[in-house]
């Protein structure tokens, strides 16, 4: 049985993996990569970490990949894409790095004593035991993350906002740059009430 | 899986058929009330009191041509409604329908439920996420502005409500000490957690609202300003999954709400089972209800309710329930 769905999650992986990079849709390319992070989740419901494997969708699938779809599904390309510009330079980089993750993963697999399974108790990779661990031998690491995190946020509230002009009252431009500019204002403002209402008259004789 | 794999398929196949059906009726029984909330008899006319209104439905569906937009990126635009239907009746297999129970007759004894997991509600919570693709995918792949502006406000408001919905039940979590909805549900064998849990009861069942984008929250497929919104370009049958997919999704988050909140399967005379349908149907009822009372909210509001006022309030209750289970 847990043979069975090993094949069919790595299966699923690297099918899924490809399908990212030779999807021509970026849209699709999106939903393939949903596809490996679900296989994933399902290789770590069989290394017994079912609360991984859980956050694994919820964060990822549940989060990060519907923010990825939305930017693709409002300002991406709706059709396929075409091929790129290839520089060699960039072809024989990619084919470097791809090398070195295949002898990474052959020195790690090598190395490591992969023929036995290791044995864990029941408790292990249950949320009680992942909570335990958080807050008490990983208790600096959790709160640095949490703060980094935090910062984040407030970062991304600040650049989302940041940008647009702030309108000023009267009062702070009278004292900018005197009685004349919130004159200027007071007329700019007249005219377009004067516009608006001209063009919704406009639309009802019509 | 705590009986092998062919009981388990078995009941499988038990509870989805029981849902289905539950939702068949359940479609009757909404159009009933909301007929009569608004004065009118609702069906009548197929068999004794509109009785058989959801078969005549399934059939009128079945017959009608399915159609592809041109535009529409075919493969896509035939999976989205699969996915919605699926991750909607996965999401219900979790719910459990009591403990263990012996066949009458023999002595046999059954499991009430398909699976209890250590992480249960963190589960249900991860295909309720993949089901809102079905929505997006649908929205996306009919090459139609008000299906992705429709697929969009799906998606936008999963993300708002998500944060408050999850931090409400955490609530209920700290206090039962575990993910669990067997152990939850027994740990309300005194008590049933909507009277501790009050203030994250009610964050919970507005969320679960707006999750199920039920009215006042329906703005996916507001009609004066998205036309049906993520489905606009579906019909026949792929229509009728979205839409079956969105009512048992709300059934899912009743049975939730009974299981977190109402003390799950548990009850005095009659079997769980019962109970819990019971519970669910009550749910369901104040679904309907609200669906006949309140109009629907503007884009801004529904914003406005997730991130200033639930998401507080959740916040504040989880802080309370925190002090009190540490210092009580």
């Amino acid at each position: 049985m847990d043979i069975v769905v090993f094949f069919i999650a790595s299966v699923c992986a690297i099918a899924s993996a490809i399908a990212v990079v030779a999807q021509k849709n970026p849209f699709v390319s999106a939903l393939a990569l949903l596809g490996n992070l679900a296989s994933l989740a399902a290789l770590m419901l069989l290394l017994e970490a079912q609360f991984v494997a859980a956050a694994q969708i919820i964060v990822y699938a549940g989060a990060v990949m519907v923010m990825f779809l939305f930017v693709i599904a409002y300002v991406g390309p709706r059709g396929e894409i075409g091929p790129g510009v290839r520089k060699p330079w960039l072809v024989a980089l990619s084919v470097f790095a791809a090398l070195l993750i295949a002898v990474e993963i052959v020195v790690v697999v090598m190395g490591a004593s992969l023929g036995s399974v290791a044995s864990v108790d029941a408790n292990y990779g249950s949320p009680a035991a992942i909570g335990e661990a958080l807050v008490t031998d990983y208790l600096l690491a959790f709160e640095v993350v949490s703060v980094i995190l935090f910062m984040a946020a407030v970062a991304g509230v600040v650049f989302g906002t940041g940008g647009r002009p702030v309108r000023l009252s009267n009062d702070q431009v009278l004292a900018k740059e005197g009685e004349s500019a919130v004159e200027r204002r007071r007329e700019a403002s007249r005219a377009a009430l004067e516009a608006a209402r001209d063009s919704t008259t406009g639309e009802s004789a019509r | 899986m705590v009986d092998g794999v062919i009981l388990t398929i078995i009941k499988s196949l038990v509870l989805a058929s029981v849902l289905m059906g539950f939702f068949a009726y359940m479609t009757w029984v909404e159009r009933k009330l909301i007929g009569r909330f608004q004065a009118r008899y609702g069906p009548n006319r197929v068999g004794p009191y509109g009785l058989m209104q959801p078969i005549a439905d399934l059939g009128k569906m079945l017959q009608k041509e399915n159609m592809i937009p041109e535009m529409a990126h075919r493969k896509l635009y035939i999976a989205a409604p699969f996915i919605a239907m699926t991750c909607a009746i996965g999401a219900f297999g979790l719910m459990p329908f009591g403990d263990v129970a012996t066949i009458p007759g023999t002595d046999w004894t059954i499991h009430l439920y398909i699976a209890d997991t250590s992480v249960s509600l963190l589960v249900v919570a991860a295909i309720g996420s993949l089901g809102f693709y079905g929505l997006m995918i649908g929205g996306w792949a009919s090459s139609s502005k008000y299906a992705l502006l429709g697929g969009m406000r799906a998606i936008a408001q999963l993300v708002s409500y998500e944060v408050a919905f999850t931090l409400a039940v955490i609530g209920v979590i700290i206090q039962a000490g575990s993910l669990s909805f067997i152990s939850i549900a027994n740990a309300q064998e005194h008590l049933w957690y909507i009277i501790p849990q009050f203030l994250g009861f009610l964050v919970f069942f507005v969320a679960a609202v707006a999750e199920s984008n039920r009215p006042p929250f329906d703005l996916t497929e507001a009609d004066g300003e998205v036309v049906a919104g993520y489905h606009t370009e579906y019909g026949g049958m792929r229509y009728a999954m979205f839409a079956a997919a969105e009512f048992i999704n709300a059934i899912t988050l009743s049975a939730l709400g009974a299981v977190l909140f109402l003390g799950g399967p548990s009850g005095p005379f009659l079997p769980g089972p019962i109970w819990m349908l019971l519970k669910i149907g009550a749910f369901l009822f104040v679904l309907i209800w609200i669906r006949a009372t309140l109009p629907r909210v503007r884009f801004d509001q529904l914003m406005k309710i997730g991130w200033k006022v639930l998401l507080p309030v959740a916040t504040l209750n989880l802080l309370l329930t925190a002090v009190a289970v540490v210092y009580l």
